[in-house]
């Protein structure tokens, strides 16, 4: 198993998220690049290694099927860039790999962005698209992005007893964080009545309870914890990071241990961050959560497998606001996928520069007050992947 | 000797009645009506697939056919599993074709080659738009096993008379059609006298004329002995279903099979004549058929949508040209398309996908597990944006009766009411059909029916 890598973050970007019509993927690159550089007071030719995480360039401008893509905007030649693809949560695992790297030896100061340009085309040319036509002929035909986290909220709702209004309540909250996010893609505070009176997408899912399609870029500047100071503020740690792959797009479908009520690859993933964090009580150890809510069901069921509370208990925690700004522990305070957007590669990089602001104590309307320690979450190929990072402000 | 061992009939499970094509002259009958993932290979699986699999030769019969350069025969063949190198032939041209592919099964049999020969026949064909009140259309098809072992009926007699006279076809490209009347007597009557010639009405229960001229033949069968009322059987089928073209003779025979005891002469007439004279020993219901449970179809732009004709704003299933590997679909069929799972020697856990090792128990031994058809609905959910002609697209993860899961989609439910709604916990039966709407490659897949 892996342990503890003592990584520490200096420099964080990040660009608008939203229908960035005028700007390019390359232009995302650069302004999630140079902020990030600029942040943590380095000149960008101090870089010595890159990753980048674009998960679906076939879907949007082939742009990002290798690591020279974050290599050509910068004019950064001559040194070791990868392109990491993991699904949706290829961001998180850019972050990852450069953090292996510099605990290895092979660099000293290193680059993970991730960056997705989805509205240079129609949305028709997304992921509907890309499972009707390019999937394998017989898998799951039928199935939107949607569709694959429904039939989880349909047997949670068989289960659980877990309500419409709980999922929905899920996009109002985290509608209502991403008005306090000048970066998210919607700023738009919804009404329990408009999300569940909003188009049906796969039910119980409506378009409330999606994340738009969105464009944006977000990048960190990394080193280890021992060269901290070149750091121009104040620099947060990596305490753990997981990442697992615990089943695959197709198997849940097709397998019939698979009980639709969790996802074992987040379960998987928190055991590794958590035990290299020492963290053994989460909702004690933890001050705010960024989770990969791309539908609102994602959240609510990632409560239990995050270990924030019991089996079948995910649904009191909504009830009762404790995952509200200000509640016991904040999840989502940027906004989270449902306004900020998914532009796929960048998601889990944005989720790990929104928890390190928090950190530092620099999240302006929104700050989760005295925040010490957070965690984001990242998921791909419906749940089949999962990163958790937990990140602290001390070392 | 000849027999008809076993048979099967599918007809789809949508009807239109004459009235709602056309209110004012619309008639009260109805017309069976396939749904927009059903054609003649998943109607002919339908009738054959629970015929068995001792089978040594196979005839397709289709006037309506979907492939050119390509033997129905031996796709449904492969579809049913039967061992490669079979005989398998298509017969085709005109309405007789079901009877004509009968014929010919009797002579593989007699001939002494074949032990038991599968007969099809499967017929989808539309009127043109607005004119479909003319035109007695309807949508299904029979499968037979003909064998030369005892069955439920003997074929005693089977001939063919042929004619040159036909009185509508297309002649390159171009439809001909002769004035009724003049097609009535110089093709009809004129081919009947010599059928009528090799018969007697003694000992006949019924003689079942399949032409749609039979009444001008009525005079000549009284003068001949023939008790019109006892003896001469009315087409009860049309006016439940239409007329199934080249299933239609199977069909009526069918009927026979299963109402009519003693001996019975089917002649199917259609640019001459086939006679087929056959001995029910016992009336025998078909081993499957799903006319029972029907639904009325509730309007003519409906009954457009599920002909894919006109302009819909809709999800554009014609724009979506699906990604169909034949080297996938080659190497995979004997699991996707006969459901052929793998099963762990060690534990028994069953796996649709192919697995290095089990989930389970981690054992590396498999065998080949044949998935049932039938099994309780785990979870599921309804797609609202995905290219199909009746959104929303039902997905159903199933998990079958005796082992394994599998994710498909709902079919049949054009009108998604407490008839179709499907909760979790119910029971689900799986069908053929083709995975996607459009008609640009054979992409047929299993979706699943409320039981």
């Amino acid at each position: 198993m892996s342990k503890k890598r003592d990584i520490a973050i200096i420099g964080i970007g990040v660009t608008k998220f939203g229908e960035l019509f005028h700007q390019s993927y390359d232009d995302l690159v650069r302004e999630a690049a140079l902020q990030a550089v600029a942040d943590a007071g380095i000149d960008l030719d101090e870089i010595q290694a890159g990753w980048l995480s674009t998960a679906f360039p076939e879907i949007g401008v082939f742009k990002g099927r290798s690591g020279m893509d974050l290599v050509e905007p910068l004019n950064l030649y001559g040194i070791p860039v990868t392109r990491v693809s993991n699904f949706c949560a290829s961001g998180a695992d850019a972050i990852r790999n450069a953090a292996n790297a510099l605990a290895a030896g092979e660099c000293d100061v290193a680059m993970a962005l991730g960056v997705e340009k989805l509205r240079d085309r129609a949305p028709q040319d997304s992921i509907v698209k890309m499972m009707v036509e390019l999937s394998h002929p017989f898998y799951q035909k039928g199935f939107t992005a949607a569709g694959t986290f429904a039939v989880y909220a349909k047997r949670m709702m068989h289960e659980y007893g877990v309500t419409n209004e709980d999922i929905a309540s899920i996009s109002v909250k985290n509608h209502y964080h991403g008005t306090l996010n000048e970066k998210a893609h919607h700023r738009i505070a919804c009404s329990l009545e408009q999300v569940l009176g909003s188009p049906m997408v796969a039910d119980p899912l409506t378009v409330m309870d999606s994340c738009p399609t969105t464009d944006g870029a977000a990048c960190v500047i990394m080193v280890r914890a021992g060269d901290v100071d070149k750091s121009k503020h104040r620099p947060v740690f990596i305490d753990g990071i997981g990442l697992s792959v615990s089943t695959g797009w197709d198997l849940p479908f097709f397998d019939s241990k698979h009980d639709f009520l969790s996802f074992q690859a987040t379960i998987d993933a928190a055991a590794m961050a958590y035990r290299q964090a020492g963290i053994e009580k989460p909702i004690d150890e933890i001050d705010l959560v960024e989770v990969h809510d791309c539908f609102s069901i994602v959240e609510l069921l990632t409560y239990e497998d995050l270990g924030l509370c019991k089996r079948g208990e995910a649904k009191d925690m909504i009830r009762g606001k404790a995952t509200r700004w200000g509640g016991e522990i904040p999840v989502n305070v940027s906004g989270g996928l449902l306004s900020c957007g998914h532009p796929v590669g960048a998601t889990g990089v944005r989720m790990v520069v929104e928890v390190a602001s928090h950190l530092r104590g620099t999240a302006g309307d929104r700050q989760v007050k005295g925040a010490k320690r957070g965690v984001t979450h990242n998921i791909g190929g419906p749940g089949a992947i999962a990163s958790v990072i937990v990140l602290n402000n001390e070392n | 000797m000849t027999y008809i061992k076993k048979y099967g009939i599918a007809l789809p499970h949508f009807r239109i009645s004459d009235k709602v094509l056309h209110p004012r002259l619309g008639r009260e009958v109805l017309h069976a009506v396939c749904y927009a993932d059903e054609d003649i290979i998943t109607l002919a699986w339908q009738a054959a697939e629970k015929l068995g699999d001792e089978v040594d030769a196979v005839l397709f019969a289709t006037t309506t056919p979907v492939f050119k350069g390509r033997y129905h025969a031996s796709y449904l063949a492969d579809l049913l599993g039967l061992p490669d190198g079979i005989t398998a032939l298509d017969v085709g041209t005109t309405h007789r074709a079901g009877t004509d592919a009968l014929l010919l099964a009797d002579a593989l049999i007699t001939g002494g080659k074949h032990g038991n020969v599968l007969v099809v026949a499967s017929s989808i064909s539309y009127p043109a738009i607005g004119k479909e009140v003319q035109t007695p259309f309807g949508h299904g098809a029979v499968a037979m096993i003909l064998s030369k072992d005892k069955g439920i009926a003997q074929i005693t007699h089977a001939a063919s008379y042929s004619e040159a006279f036909a009185e509508e076809f297309v002649y390159k490209g171009g439809q001909v059609k002769y004035d009724a009347r003049f097609a009535g007597t110089a093709g009809f009557l004129s081919n009947m006298k010599k059928v009528l010639a090799g018969l007697t009405p003694q000992g006949t229960s019924s003689l079942i004329i399949n032409s749609a001229y039979v009444k001008l033949i009525f005079n000549a069968l009284k003068k001949g002995g023939y008790d019109l009322e006892k003896q001469v059987a009315p087409d009860k089928l049309v006016p439940r279903f239409g007329f199934l073209g080249a299933a239609h003779g199977l069909l009526r025979l069918a009927f026979a099979l299963e109402n009519t005891p003693g001996i019975s002469v089917l002649v199917d007439y259609n640019n001459g004549s086939n006679v087929i004279t056959f001995d029910v020993a016992k009336n025998t219901a078909p081993v499957s058929s799903d006319s029972g449970n029907t639904t009325a179809i509730a309007s003519y732009q409906d009954y457009l949508t599920l002909r894919k004709r006109g302009k819909f704003d809709g999800r554009g299933y014609e724009s979506i040209e699906m990604f169909s590997s034949e080297m996938m679909q080659e190497r995979e069929k004997s699991q996707f398309l006969r459901l052929k799972a793998f099963e762990c020697k060690s534990c028994g856990t069953v796996y649709y996908l192919k697995a290095a090792r089990c989930n389970n128990c981690k054992g590396t031994d498999f065998r080949e597990k044949q998935l049932s058809k039938t099994g309780t609905v785990y979870t599921l959910t309804s797609e609202y944006y995905f290219p199909i002609s009746f959104p929303p697209a039902n997905m159903i993860v199933i998990d079958l009766d005796g082992g394994g899961r599998i994710t498909v989609q709902q079919t049949d439910d054009m009108y998604q009411d407490e008839h179709t709604k499907i909760s979790i916990g119910d029971k689900v039966k799986l069908v053929l059909r083709k995975m996607m709407e459009n008609d640009k490659k054979p992409n047929y897949f299993w979706k699943c029916v409320k039981l």
